[in-house]
């Protein structure tokens, strides 16, 4: 089974080890992994001779570079056509190029093998090589090969965690009123529902939000870091993109204050099984604090 | 001339004088290019939420967010509208002229670009199968994967059949290409937009110089040499990153097996019942309930699963029981691409795995293609397209067609072996 875990959420932005994962733990602050001043300034594999570049504009033609091999000289003396074809390769080289080739050769093995080493120590559990070099591998793993494969392990999710909403309005005659709770979740549910092609704005955009602002706030629900004030505008402006949608402030309104929960109900183990539902079978809340609106954000500046 | 045991130059020979698995590169580049065109045409719809500069993930909260990593995005360059319209498009059009193998290098460093931007503009829009494109755009850059099954190849037989008749095939587009692409990105490195991350830009700087290198020794260089010392590192950095590709596949697996072996639910035999019961993952419900009526049968297709992602990696030692794993792993993809959901996730890996499928089943599908292509075809009119030819069989077998043109036909301006 190999779908995506905990949410597939392959990626969330480098930020030191997986701010998903350790819970509670504070997110990251801005200056992480970053920017590591001098990092990689070679690529693994220097002098990437192009597989398909410019042809040589004129006339000798020797073989286009997409025709792979280098033939003969751009003299273009004719010369009789060499019974095995053009000799490419190694052994076509003198000495000299010899030992081009065996540096290139060198370069590239070490670049593949530290790139793998890296790889292998970032998806690995934390181990005593790979707490030890901690820093030097984030440096070369963030940001662009940042990687989780935790596909449904160690365990699957076994919860079903709908975000809701619920708004206060300032109606057209100027009182206010709070709606009652929007379940986007399962609006996303529904869109997916008998949908061969699900979009990532309904599978993927609210539950990992959801994940991304869990990660980045205390048990109080208070923000840590850059990333945590992040993710609360991005939580907050996904909720009124939806209640937009929804047509929820009616006509006139103006959404002026969101509040967001989260409803988490346990998957029933099969019914096969002998296991007794785990309790809570009642669906736990984790209700957010009213968060204001700002007004071009109400007015449909989101979307 | 000098003398090694004789398993040393033969592996050196292997790595350097061919560009190994022209085929599997091939199906490679096809399958993620198509994964991410098509992704891109079914989001076609919901790009301005997705990614767009108003979208909830608004531009302001991305730039502030890739300023603390540094990541590659084009997108962050302008909050324009256009600007946004235009990426987006553009990333359609490097996706689909990567899949046809057009200019297919440098269609690769665009494809990067494109994915990179999008991706790293809204992180957390993405799953697995994002993930897993996002790093092999990087890895097909430093790959030779156009040799077969692309336009390429096919000018190359052209220019090499022109070459035959004693013409001089000449390449305008290639210069006017390099010439573009090289002023865009020193106004973008001169602009500061390449101030984040370094390894992007220097990769991107690197790779517009290999080719300018690679056209100048093509042209200017006194004796063949230099052209086939730069054909030699080519085929060592393809044959290298084809290894990464490989690996990265095998530690896609390893680490999905294993992680699965310490979870509870995975030992006790229970655990696909449970992401078919998440509203997230279950298009079918009715499906996802049938599926799991039997504790046996799901019990079976856990530990199948856990067994299948551990062992992969070993069975690559043994072609024949690989290929059965490897037909299990792309069934249970596209079982997954359905039951929960995730099409493209599903795709990505399938793309993945292909990278592993045997030359001869590979071969025999290239020419399916191309008899199925010939039929649609009517016979006789316009130009036909060469078949999807193979790279001769023997020892050079990584040759690519436009070498194994050559030698087919004695060339009158042709090619004296460099070898003095």
């Amino acid at each position: 089974m190999d779908a995506y875990d905990e949410g597939s959420n392959a990626r969330h932005g480098p930020a030191g080890p997986d701010p998903r994962r350790d819970l509670p733990g504070p997110a990251p602050a801005p200056g992480d992994p970053e920017d590591a001043p001098s990092r990689r300034t070679a690529p693994p594999t220097p002098g990437v001779p192009a597989d398909v570049p410019p042809v040589p504009l004129s006339p000798p033609a020797p073989l286009s570079p997409a025709a792979g091999g280098p033939g003969g000289p751009p003299g273009g003396t004719p010369v009789a056509d060499p019974p095995p074809g053009p000799r490419t390769g190694v052994a076509a080289l003198s000495l000299r190029y010899r030992i081009g080739a065996a540096v290139a050769l060198a370069v590239v093995a070490v670049g593949v093998c530290v790139h793998l080493g890296m790889t292998f120590l970032h998806v690995a559990p934390a181990n005593t090589v790979s707490k030890k070099h901690r820093e030097t591998i984030e440096n070369w793993i963030y940001p662009e090969f940042e990687q989780n494969w935790k596909l449904f392990a160690p365990n699957p999710l076994q919860q079903n965690i709908a975000v809701q909403v619920r708004a206060e309005i300032r109606t057209a005659d100027g009182g206010v009123r709070t709606t009652g709770w929007y379940d986007l979740s399962a609006q996303d549910g529904r869109a997916i529902d008998g949908n061969p092609l699900p979009s990532h704005t309904q599978q993927n955009e609210l539950r990992r939000a959801w994940d991304f602002f869990v990660a980045t706030h205390d048990d109080d629900n208070r923000p840590v870091g850059l990333r945590g004030t992040l993710s609360e505008a991005y939580l907050r402006r996904i909720t009124v993109l939806r209640l937009d949608r929804a047509d929820a402030a009616g006509p006139g309104g103006l959404v002026e204050r969101v509040q967001v929960r989260s409803r988490t109900t346990n998957v029933p183990p099969p019914k096969w099984s002998e296991e007794e539902a785990q309790a809570p079978t009642t669906p736990v809340y984790r209700t957010l604090p009213w968060w204001p609106v700002p007004e071009d954000e109400a007015r449909g500046g989101v979307g | 001339m000098n003398r090694f045991p004789p398993a040393v130059p033969r592996a050196v020979a292997r790595v350097t004088d061919s560009a190994l698995g022209p085929h599997q590169s091939a199906v490679i580049r096809i399958g993620f290019s198509l994964t991410w065109l098509l992704f891109l045409l079914r989001e076609y719809p919901h790009r301005q939420e997705l990614y767009g500069p108003d979208g909830p993930w608004a531009w302001d909260l991305a730039d502030q967010f890739v300023g603390t990593n540094g990541s590659f995005t084009a997108l962050l360059w302008s909050d324009g509208q256009g600007w946004f319209e235009a990426v987006y498009a553009l990333a359609v059009l490097w996706s689909l002229l990567l899949l046809l193998g057009w200019r297919t290098r440098t269609m690769s460093v665009l494809f990067m670009v494109g994915v990179l931007t999008l991706q790293n503009r809204s992180v957390f829009m993405g799953d697995g199968g994002d993930n897993v494109l996002h790093l092999m755009s990087v890895y097909l850059v430093f790959t030779r994967c156009g040799r077969v099954w692309s336009l390429d190849a096919r000018r190359a037989r052209r220019a090499a059949a022109a070459r035959a008749r004693g013409e001089r095939p000449r390449d305008r587009v290639g210069p006017v290409l390099w010439g573009v692409l090289g002023f865009l990105l020193l106004v973008a490195t001169l602009a500061g937009r390449m101030d984040g991350d370094r390894f992007i830009p220097v990769l991107l700087w690197t790779v517009w110089s290999a080719q300018a290198l690679w056209w100048l020794v093509g042209r200017r260089a006194r004796t063949g040499q230099p052209r086939i010392l730069l054909d030699v590192v080519a085929n060592i950095v393809h044959n290298g990153a084809l290894l990464v590709i490989m690996a990265e596949v095998c530690l896609i697996y390893a680490t999905a097996g294993w992680y699965k072996v310490q979870g509870s639910r995975w030992q006790d035999g229970t655990a696909v019942h449970y992401p078919l019961h998440l509203e997230y993952f279950s298009p079918w419900p009715a499906l996802a309930d049938l599926l799991s009526a039997s504790g046996t049968l799901v019990m079976l297709v856990t530990y199948g699963t856990v067994a299948v992602q551990v062992a992969f990696p070993f069975t690559l030692f043994n072609r024949r029981i690989k290929n059965v794993l490897l037909v299990l792993m792309m069934t249970e993809h596209a079982v997954i691409a359905v039951v929960l959901g995730l099409p493209f996730f599903s795709l990505a890996m399938l793309a993945a795995d292909a990278v592993f499928l045997p030359t001869s089943f590979l071969r025999r599908l290239g020419t399916g293609a191309a008899r199925v292509r010939d039929r649609l075809r009517p016979r006789g009119g316009g130009p036909s397209v060469p078949g999807p030819r193979h790279p001769d069989h023997g020892a050079a077998g990584t040759r690519d067609d436009g070498t194994a043109a050559v030698k087919a036909l004695p060339a009158p301006g042709g090619t004296p072996p460099p070898r003095t």
